[in-house]
């Protein structure tokens, strides 16, 4: 699964992928800065939660980033 | 993924950072570490040029965490997957000695490195324990911020891991994480490898 939509199945909010840092450690992976937040109101985190699965095209847009074996 | 390919996977793993820890990182890392990492990273020198050389020589991150935002004077950061503890250290500096940092790492030779270099620093406020990101051995809510830098890529359950990240923040705290990503598909022959973990 796409590890942004992770973060948001988990309860993150505000979840991001903020930029690339240019380290690659392999021609096909490369260093990423991820962000989120532990919601106040428990109950939004489990509406975010719920709308993970549907933001996952969005998310996959914003880095292609798969959590394939041995990446994130 | 079974068992048996579980198994391999952390012990090969374990094995290479078995071998960052004795050897330090010039044995194992395909992109900037130490000092020119950390420059090129852009990371706060200032708050570490009084650390030894070897402590600096240590950093192996794959981004600069604290770039993502701030730590608070007197916040309590959880560091996963801590490694030789350079980024605890920059934590504990933010957050100064009313704060505290506890680092996590699931290879003990990593911990004991950690350790010492803590001895080297001095720094009152961080302490170390041997855990893997799945299973954090901390009650809920207890960080302000959960940090971590080039270690979700090696756990096996990267939702139990974020998970659990997420159940030991407390309301409002921030996790700011840097890591390994895909950015582009594995050709075929090295798609599926169990090396892929640790190389």
């Amino acid at each position: 699964m796409d590890f942004l939509a992770l973060l948001l199945k988990v309860g993150f909010h505000r979840a991001a992928l903020a930029r690339y840092t240019g380290f690659k450690s392999s021609p096909y992976t490369e260093g990423a800065l991820f962000y989120g937040e532990k919601l106040v109101d428990a109950g939004l985190a489990e509406a975010i939660s719920a709308q993970a699965g549907q933001l996952q095209p969005e998310a996959r847009q914003a880095g292609q980033v798969e959590c394939a074996p041995g990446s994130t | 993924m079974t068992e048996q390919e579980k198994g391999l996977i952390r012990q090969g793993i374990r094995s290479k950072y078995v071998q960052v820890a004795t050897a330090g990182t010039a044995c194992c890392f395909s992109y900037p570490t130490g000092l020119e990492g950390l420059r090129l990273q852009g990371y706060p020198l200032e708050l570490v040029k009084d650390f030894p050389a070897g402590i600096l020589d240590s950093f192996c991150g794959v981004g600069n965490p604290f770039s993502l935002g701030p730590l608070y004077p007197g916040e309590a950061v959880l560091d996963v997957g801590c490694g030789a503890g350079f980024d605890a250290f920059v934590a504990a500096r933010l957050v100064g000695p009313e704060g505290k940092v506890v680092g996590v790492d699931a290879t003990p030779e990593m911990v004991a490195r950690a350790a010492a270099n803590l001895a080297q620093v001095g720094l009152k406020n961080v302490r170390f324990e041997v855990a893997e990101a799945e299973s954090p051995p901390f009650p809920d809510n207890s960080f302000q911020a959960v940090i971590s830098n080039g270690v979700f890529n090696l756990t096996l359950d990267k939702e139990k891991a974020l998970r659990e990240a997420h159940r030991v923040l407390v309301l409002g705290g921030r996790l700011l994480l840097a890591d390994m990503v895909l950015v582009s598909p594995l050709p075929e022959e090295k798609a599926g490898r169990i090396e892929n973990w640790y190389q």
